[in-house]
This record gives C-alpha cells, structure tokens and sequence, in this order.
C-alpha cells in the first residue's frame, strides 16, 4: 500500500483541523485512494501512471481544501476524549457518555454480565432497604410525632393482676415490665400529670364480628380513649373523630373508620358516615373515617376502626367474661401514650409521671409492689417504645441488609475484574489518547462515566428486581403467624435516594480501580500493537494481576463469609425441624371453630363440640377425632398460677394450661405415663363446675351493678353452690411433675387457682384434682424449653379440632366444611391447615432467613465463581503464547492443568482462610437467631469452605482445560 | 454537463438508502449507473459527504470486517430519509417540467 496518508495531509493543512479529525479524514481518503489505486491497476494502467492519476484527482485545482473548508471548520468536536484543555471538568460530559454508551455496545456480552451482576446487587439493596425504612425508620404518621412517649413500667416482681394483657405494641423487655397499665391508672396519670398536653391510651386491636353491610366480617379495632385523636393529632376525613363525651358509659356506642378500611369494604362511600353496624352483639353509629395519613400505630399493626373504651364491656365482652376491665386497676391492658408540652423535656415528664407510678403502685388501694420490687416507669419516644412485632423482625432485617451490603460488594469486586481485564485490551486506546494530550484527570473521567453508566442501567433494573423483591417478600412475611403482616412497604424519598446513593457509589466502587489503572500507563509499550502479549512486559502486567487477583480474594472472603450466615440459618431450621414436639405432628388435620360468635351458650357448645367429634370420628380415613383450644405450636398459649395444696402458702407454681377436649392424648399419640384419661364423666363435671361459677359471676355482676336493689341471698347460695361443686379434673405433664412434684405422688393432688389481687389465702373454690401425667410436649414454640402444662377438660370457648387421618389430611377439608355447616348455618371455619403446615407457619422466620440466606449465598458462590473465572480465562488467553511455548519445550498438559488450577487454588484457599478468619468475628451477631448450634459452628465452617473449594476447582477447570488444549503450533502463531 | 442545483446530494442520498455504503463504493456507484457520465472523485466526493453528515442527513460510522481494511460506511439519518423523499418529489416535478416543454415542442 502506497503511503497516501502525506499526500493528504499535506493538502489538509491549511485548514488547521484537530488532530484526531485530521487523523480521520486522512484514513477515509487513503483507503478511497487505495481502492481507486488497485481499481486502475485492473485496468491495466502501471503502477506509476496510476499513482499519478490518483494523485492528480486528490489534487483536483485544490477541491479537497476549498471544499472542506467551509465544512470542516469548528465542526467535530473529538468524541474520544482526549485532551481538551477546558477548565470546566464537567464540560463534554454529554460526549463522555455518549462514547461511554458506544464502548458498552460494543462488548455486548460484557454488558450484559455486569449489569445483571449489578442489577443483582443493587437490587437486593433496593428491596432490603425499603423493609428497613418501612418498619424501622419510618416516623409515626401524627402530627409532631417527636413529642409523643409511651408509658413503660418494670419492676423486680410480677405484680399480681385480675387480668394482664399485651397486645404486642412494645418489645419484650429484658426482665419483668411491659407497656400494659390499667384505665385507672391512666385517668389518675392524665388527671395529676402536668408535664403533658394530652395523655391518650388505646388497646388492641380485638377481632370483632362486623355486620350490617354486607357479609359478616372480621375486623380489627383498636379502643381508644376519647382523647386519642387530639392527643395525636389526627383529624377526621369526613365526620368527626372520637371526643371525650365518647367515653361516658351512657354515650351512644360510635366508633371511627380507618381510612383503608372505609375505602375497601364501603367503597370510599362518604354516606358509610351515620350507619350503623353491628359490632359482635353491639349496634354502633359509624361517625367518621379517619385522616387516610394514619395508616398505623405501630408498625405491623393494621386497624380497621376505633371505638371508645365505653364498648369494651359489650363487645367482645365474653373473652373477658365479667372481669371489669374500665375500673378495675388490677387489670392492665391498655398502652399510654402522652404529648410533650412545648418546653418540657422526656427527662422532666419522665420524673413527674415515674413519681405518680410508684405512688400508686405503693400506696394505691390496692398497692401491687413493695418498695423492694423497685416499680419504676420510663417513657420513651413514641417511635423508640411502639416497636411491636418488628422488634422481632428488626434482627432479621438487619442480617439481610448486611448479606445483601456483601452481595453488592461482591458484585462490585466482580465487575471491578471483569472492566481490569477488559480494560488490559483497551490499553492502546488509553495510550493514544495520553500520547495525544489528554489529561491523566480527562481519562479516569471517561472511565468512570463508562462505569457509573454501567451502574445505572443496573440500578434501574435493579429497581425493577427490587419492586418484584418487595412483593415475593411481603408474600412470605404475610403467611407469619397471628395478624396478617401490614405491608406499609412502599418506595419513599429515602428508598428512591438510597437506590440513587448505592447506584452512584457502585459506580466509582468498581470503576475506580480500573480508571486509575488505565491512566497510569506506560506509553511505550501499550502503543506497541501485541505489547501486553510480550514475555518482556511482565512487571507491568504483574502490577494489574496483583489487583486482579486481590479482587477474586475478596469475592472469595466475602462469599465464604455469607455461605458461613446462611448454613448456620439452615442448619438452626434443620434443627429445629428435628425437634421432638412430643406429640406426632404427621397427617393431623387442624381447624378452629368459635361457636360464642354464632352466638351458642356454653352447653350448647359442649353438645356441638361432642356431635362434631363424632361426625368426624365416623368419615373414612379419619383415626381419631379430638379438640382443644389452642392448638400446640400454634404460637398461642395461656398460663396461670396454681397453689398445691401441702405447699407453703403464697407459692404458687406458674403454668401452662390447655383446655382440651375427649381423647386428646390419644390423638394426638401423648403417652399417658401414670394414673388415667379424660373420661366423659370427668368432662361432665367439669361443665358442671364452670355452670356453676359462671352462674356465681353474672350474679355478683348484677349486684355490683345495682347495689341499691333489693339482693335476695341468691348470690350467697349461688356461692355456696360453686364452692361445693366438685373439683375440676386435671392431667399434668412430666414438666410439671419435675418441677413441681418432686417426689409426691401426683395422683389425687389437689390444687386451687392462686388467689386475685391482695388475697391472702388461696381463692375458695373447688379447685383441681389430678387424676394422671402425660409426657411432655412442647407447647406454644419449638425453641422454648419444655414447660410445666396442666390440661383442663374444655367445656366452653373457641376450640382448636385435631383430626388424625390414616394418610394426608387435606382431602378431609370438604368433608369437615360440609359436616360443619351442617352443625350450624353460621360456624365459620377458621385457620384450616395441617399439623405440619403449622409448624412451618411458627417457624416462619427461621425459614425466611435460611432461604433468604441460602439465596444470597448461592449468588454470592456464583458471582464468586464468575469472578474467578473470569480472571482465570483472560489469565489463559493473555498466555497462550507462554503455554504454547512451555509445550513446545515438552511440559505435559498435566503440568498446564497443574499451572492454571494451581494459581485459582491458591487465591480461593487463601480468600477462604480471610473468609473464614472474619466469619469467626462476625457470626455472634447472629448467634440469638440459632438454634442448637454454635455460632463459630465447626461443621458449618468446614463444610462451607469444601463447597467453596470444590466449586471454585470446578470454575478453574474450564479455563485450564482450554490451556491443556492449546497446540504449541497455533498459541505460537496466535499472534 | 450541468447540474441542477442540490442533484448530487440526491445521488448520494440515494445510493444510500438502501444500505450503508462506504465513499468509494458510492463514487464507483454514481460512474457505473451514469455509464461514466458522472464522476466523482475522492477531492470532491468526500467535502460532500461531511457536508451531508454535518447536516445530519447521514451518519458516518468505522466498520471492520474481517480480512478487510476498516472503512467509513455511510447510511441515511431519519432526516436524511426525509430530505430524499422531498428533493426526489422536486426532481420528478422539474423532470415532469421539463417533459411537458419538451414534449409540447415536439409534438
């Protein structure tokens, strides 16, 4: 080829163009030159006249200039970036990208694997995140939410309650104390405390039977006193929110829907305000929908309506039965919250109100602590103290966000490897342009521009990965036990500038490397065309390989490090599969059944419960038939004090109690180890003892109520009749015998319900006799240590039915629905699943993380292995002239193996020992989580690292095999 | 010869808009299909092909094959189409014109 490039050029100089373009149109023309050259030749012209002729049509009476010229001049800026001299670092960033999007077209596959990598990455970030700033971040939609604190009490001692109850707004405290105050209490706090603006106190929420519009349905509602809404500040859409007048007992019944439940069950229908519905037996005047703003109190706590304190002795009255729950200061279940004043501190509010506690805690009539129970009372920011149930979810969140902060760290070691190796083929590029004047600065900027354009297209698809995230894992944290988990969980400002920040910040994380990489060149060789293929350039590759290689150690240590968190999750779910219920779980079929609801008495609902038995008993494939009311392992429990008689008085033993129906044991195959069964007689008294005490209540009930009325001594005969009524029969378990029995002979044992309040002596009343004890089972949870249990014949309330079938339980469901509505037109059948199902349902989160945790660690072995991969693949194509050469010299493929397996080997072994190192440090962050288990768990370690190594030797081997391949004849002619 | 005004960028632009050619495909394009009565050489060629692309008509851009030197393949921008569509509905309009002065003469 002629050198036709001084020709033109000469002809171009008088237009003073750039370099690069010069350098452009100087290309184009030779090339037109040549194929004109060679074009003449055919023709048969020789060499010289055709030369000439192509050298006279470029010369053309000077056509070329004059024709550019008015073309040429200040057109075409030099999209590759080189050294323009601007002050402004961010001018021509547009060309930066532009050039950046071309240079990612062009290596298509490369794209493609690191924006998926980083989609990953970020993406998991993206949906981790949101659950953290849903449930943990978020701040309580009210109206200065900084202002509002939560009661809390502790103390040294339980104190001793008519009824204590919890409805998860607050975190279980270390020892003894909750959030739970009574509503005397609270009107004495609101009444004496001058520190607050307003004291408000709700409790809930309470499944209520909704009717009246439409279907009848299953509400929550949470009671509030008639300040709630102005303590917190929240306004009504339409109607009016609850107010102090609501709370008098004679106030008509009102309550106030939430906005979300206004707007999926009346349509967001302004005219639901001045309806009435029935609440369980109760009509109630709906007179607001609350501001749609208050989605929630505390977080995981969905609320359908409000109702004043005053229903609480109508609705849902007979869970209760007749315990005063409004005067009664021994009953402590509503949760305090109180507003700040402007200019008081929580310290100063805190000693005012901690003073009023201990006074009446003291000193109350009747006092429930002695001074060295050391009651005390703290108040804590709203947000702080109503933590709920994400007190549990909060650890779990946490050890995600940190596996998936490894994920985004291994996606970026990994990219950072894949741009170092592309980046070692792109050196002559950089070359040119640092030979053409660009600056050191202008380079790393077209670099990480590539980079941060990587990294957004995959954080967009990442977000994307995220939005699809959020919704498979809300799914799973839907199916926890109890209340239906509130997804509040929705992109907000500080998801979308989280996603933005991590984006950015992949971005110069994994460009940075190669961007100073590339701008640190030495010139000479990389112009050189083969340069980095030359034995000679060695230190200077050896420098890149050292990065490359600390990359892949990195990746390594990290994966090690997620592997190591997720087996120890799935070896504590492993565990606790294998744990002994006591009971055989398998082929039991479980559904509950609340006839008070359809309104049944509680002899009906014996008479139910025995038909239902039998209806059951009878279809085919069914073993045995029996009920309780809760099912074990269900997460719910109850427990009470007993006093044994013998005992020394005031020692009570605290207990488990489950009320269970005929053949319990057998069904649900307990063994019974001494004395005997429940018997229909035994069931029978017992009906007859709860008859006989209810019947005691509801009189003094009416008596409390109507004190001036004329009371016939029924109430005493009444009493008389409880007393002597025989006492109930009761089977205890071999935890209770152990703890509480030791060396007595159980059979026989008589015992009585600790007594109420202040009561010296132990409650009058028939009391307990046990006529046998039954093996252990677990009772509520698998991770709780077996408890002492006493079963009690259930003769009223909800029941829990156990059918155990030959084989799996599911075909029985039609039958038992049909059987059941049978029995009564309105008997809902609630929580219909299997005995295993429920197991799984109380292991729900143990579940969530070892899958969550085995899904990131799988990715994390993957994205490791990529990485070696990678690395190990541009390792063999970067040497094939060397092992072609080692061949050549007679080395056997087993030593080019040896060679390229050897050198992945050594950097997975030595990020395995990092790994393993730091896995040692931080696996006691998830040591509460384990079960059965160390934290520094010996197996787990080694069986990570084996795996790890195993799989890593496997990505070594492909790219070893192609170097055992390479024939000495072609590596040395690769070039 | 003469030249209406405009009719080599029509050329060009035609040549183009089936595929992308490079400059000396296109100049052998315009001999051969104008039986050697248009010329273009690489002095005049090439001043009007970035004066096209500076217009945005056409877009330049390196292609390697292998076995071959890279060249600078030319195709038609969405505007470029545009402007072809508009200077060959002009052309055929003069050449009507034309055809009915002609014609009418010598008839």
């Amino acid at each position: 080829m002629y050198e036709w490039k001084p020709e033109i050029l000469r002809r171009l100089a008088s237009l003073k163009l750039s370099a690069a373009r010069e350098a452009e149109i100087a290309d184009e023309l030779a090339q037109h030159l040549e194929d004109r050259y060679h074009e003449l030749l055919a023709t048969g012209q020789s060499e010289a006249a055709a030369f000439r002729i192509c050298i006279d049509e470029l010369k053309g009476e000077d056509l070329l200039a004059r024709g550019l010229r008015p073309i040429e001049r200040d057109w075409y800026q030099e999209p590759i970036a080189v050294g323009n001299d601007s002050n402004n670092f961010f001018s021509g960033i547009f060309q930066d990208l532009r050039y950046a999007l071309r240079m990612l077209q062009k290596s298509p596959g490369f794209t493609a694997v690191a924006v998926l990598t980083l989609a990953l990455g970020i993406g998991a970030n993206t949906a981790a995140f949101s659950f953290i700033d849903a449930l943990l971040l978020r701040s309580i939609p009210v109206k200065d939410p900084r202002q509002l604190v939560v009661f809390n009490w502790s103390a040294h001692r339980e104190p001793d309650l008519h009824g204590h109850s919890d409805y998860g707004d607050c975190a279980d405290q270390a020892g003894i104390g909750d959030c739970s105050f009574s509503i005397p209490f609270f009107k004495t706090v609101r009444a004496q405390s001058n520190s607050f603006s307003g004291v408000a106190a709700f409790a809930g929420p309470i499944d209520v039977d909704l009717s009246g519009n439409g279907a009848a349905s299953m509400v929550r509602g949470l009671y509030v006193s008639g300040d709630f809404f102005s303590t917190l500040g929240i306004n009504a859409l339409i109607g009016r929110p609850l107010a102090l007048s609501d709370d008098s007992p004679a106030a008509p019944p009102v309550i106030v829907l939430s906005y979300a439940y206004w707007v999926r069950a009346f349509g967001a229908a302004p005219s639901a305000v001045g309806r009435t519905v029935r609440l369980d037996s109760t009509t109630a005047t709906i007179v607001g929908v609350a501001d749609p703003n208050f989605t929630h109190l505390t977080p995981g706590k969905l609320l359908d309506f409000f109702t004043p304190f005053s229903l609480a002795d109508t609705v849902r009255g007979e869970w209760w039965r007749n315990q005063d729950r409004l005067s009664d200061p021994a009953n402590w279940w509503v949760v305090m919250l109180g507003r700040l004043k402007p200019g008081v501190s929580i310290g100063q509010a805190q000693a005012a109100a901690a003073a009023i506690f201990r006074n009446e805690m003291l000193h109350g009539a009747p006092s429930f602590f002695k001074s060295e129970d050391a009651p005390a009372l703290t108040l804590l920011p709203a947000k702080a103290g109503l933590n709920g149930e994400t007190s549990q979810i909060a650890p779990a969140l946490y050890v995600t966000m940190i596996i998936v902060a490894f994920i985004l760290l291994i996606a970026c070691a990994n990219v950072a490897g894949l741009t170092l190796a592309r980046s070692a083929a792109r050196q002559k590029e950089m070359a040119v342009r640092l030979a053409l004047g660009a600056g050191r600065a202008r380079i790393v900027r077209q670099l990480l521009t590539e980079s941060v354009l990587l990294s957004l297209v995959g954080g967009a698809l990442g977000v994307l990965l995220a939005v699809w995230g959020v919704g498979t894992i809300s799914k799973l944290l839907s199916n926890s036990p109890g209340a239906p988990f509130l997804t509040i969980v929705a992109p907000d400002w500080r998801v979308l500038a989280f996603t933005i920040a991590i984006t950015f910040a992949t971005g110069v994380l994994f460009g940075l490397a190669p961007a100073l990489r590339g701008s640190r060149l030495d010139l000479t060789p990389s112009l050189k065309e083969s340069a980095c293929s030359l034995p000679g350039t060695a230190a200077h590759t050896g420098r890149r390989f050292r990065l490359g290689d600390a990359l892949v150690v990195a990746q390594v240590a990290l994966s090690i490090v997620v592997l190591i968190g997720a087996g120890l999750l799935v070896r504590t779910l492993q565990n606790l599969h294998s744990i002994n219920p006591g009971f055989d779980p398998q082929n039991i079929l479980l559904f509950g059944i609340d006839p008070h609801l359809a309104g049944y008495t509680d002899q009906q609902t014996q008479q139910l419960y025995g038909h239902l038995q039998q209806r059951f008993a009878s279809l085919p494939g069914v073993e045995s038939v029996s009920y309780s009311e809760d099912a074990l392992l269900d997460g719910g429990w109850s427990a009470g004090s007993v006093h044994i008689d013998g005992a020394p008085p005031k020692q009570y033993a605290n207990t488990g109690k489950l009320p269970v129906g005929l053949n319990f044991f057998s069904t649900m195959r307990i063994p019974m180890l001494a004395g005997r069964n429940f018997t229909s007689a035994d069931f029978a008294a017992a009906a007859a003892t709860n008859a006989a005490e209810k019947a005691r209540d509801t009189a003094a009930e009416k008596t409390k109520a109507a004190p001036s009325a004329s009371t016939p001594a029924s109430p005493t005969a009444l009493d008389e009749a409880y007393y002597h009524s025989a006492p109930v029969p009761l089977i205890v378990n071999e935890a209770f015998e152990r703890t509480f029995l030791a060396k007595q002979n159980p059979i026989g044992l008589h015992m009585s319900d600790a007594p109420r309040g202040d009561a010296e002596v132990p409650n009058p009343g028939p009391g307990y006799t046990i006529i046998g004890v039954v093996g252990d089972t677990k009772y509520a949870q698998l991770r709780r240590k077996t408890a002492p249990i006493i079963f009690l014949p259930l003769v009223s309330n909800e029941a829990h039915f156990e059918l155990r079938a030959a084989a799996s339980p599911i075909a029985l469901v039609k039958n038992v629905r049909e059987i059941v509505s049978q029995a009564g037109d309105n008997l809902p059948l609630t929580d219909v699943r299997t005995q295993t199902e429920q197991i799984d349902q109380i292991l729900f989160q143990e579940r969530l993380m070892a899958r969550l945790s085995s899904f990131f660690g799988a990715l994390a072995l993957v994205l490791a292995c990529i990485g070696l991969y990678g690395l190990l693949s541009y390792e063999v194509a970067r040497r094939t002239r060397e092992l072609g050469i080692r061949m050549a010299l007679g080395a056997q493929r087993r030593d080019l193996l040896r060679l390229i397996v050897g050198q992945g080997t050594l950097l997975v072994l030595i990020g395995a020992a990092i790994g393993i190192a730091a896995g040692l440090g931080v696996t006691r962050f998830i040591s509460s989580m384990l079960y059965g288990l160390d934290a520094n768990d010996p197996v787990t370690f080694a069986s990570v690292a084996i795996l790890l190594t195993l799989v890593a030797l496997a990505a070594c081997y492909i790219p070893a095999r192609r170097a055992m391949r390479a024939d000495p004849m072609v590596a040395l002619h690769y070039e | 010869m003469e030249w209406k005004k405009g009719s080599a960028e029509l050329l060009i632009l035609s040549l183009v808009e089936a595929r992308p050619r490079h400059g000396y495909e296109i100049s052998k394009l315009i001999e051969q299909r104008s039986g050697g009565t248009v010329r273009f050489h690489v002095a005049s060629l090439y001043p009007l092909l970035y004066r096209l692309e500076r217009r945005g008509w056409l877009h330049g851009r390196w292609v390697e094959k292998s076995g071959q030197r890279r060249r600078r393949y030319y195709r038609l921008t969405r505007q470029g189409r545009r402007v072809l569509a508009s200077q060959l509905r002009g052309w055929r309009e003069f050449v009507a014109g034309i055809n009915r002065i002609t014609e009418a003469e010598n008839v």
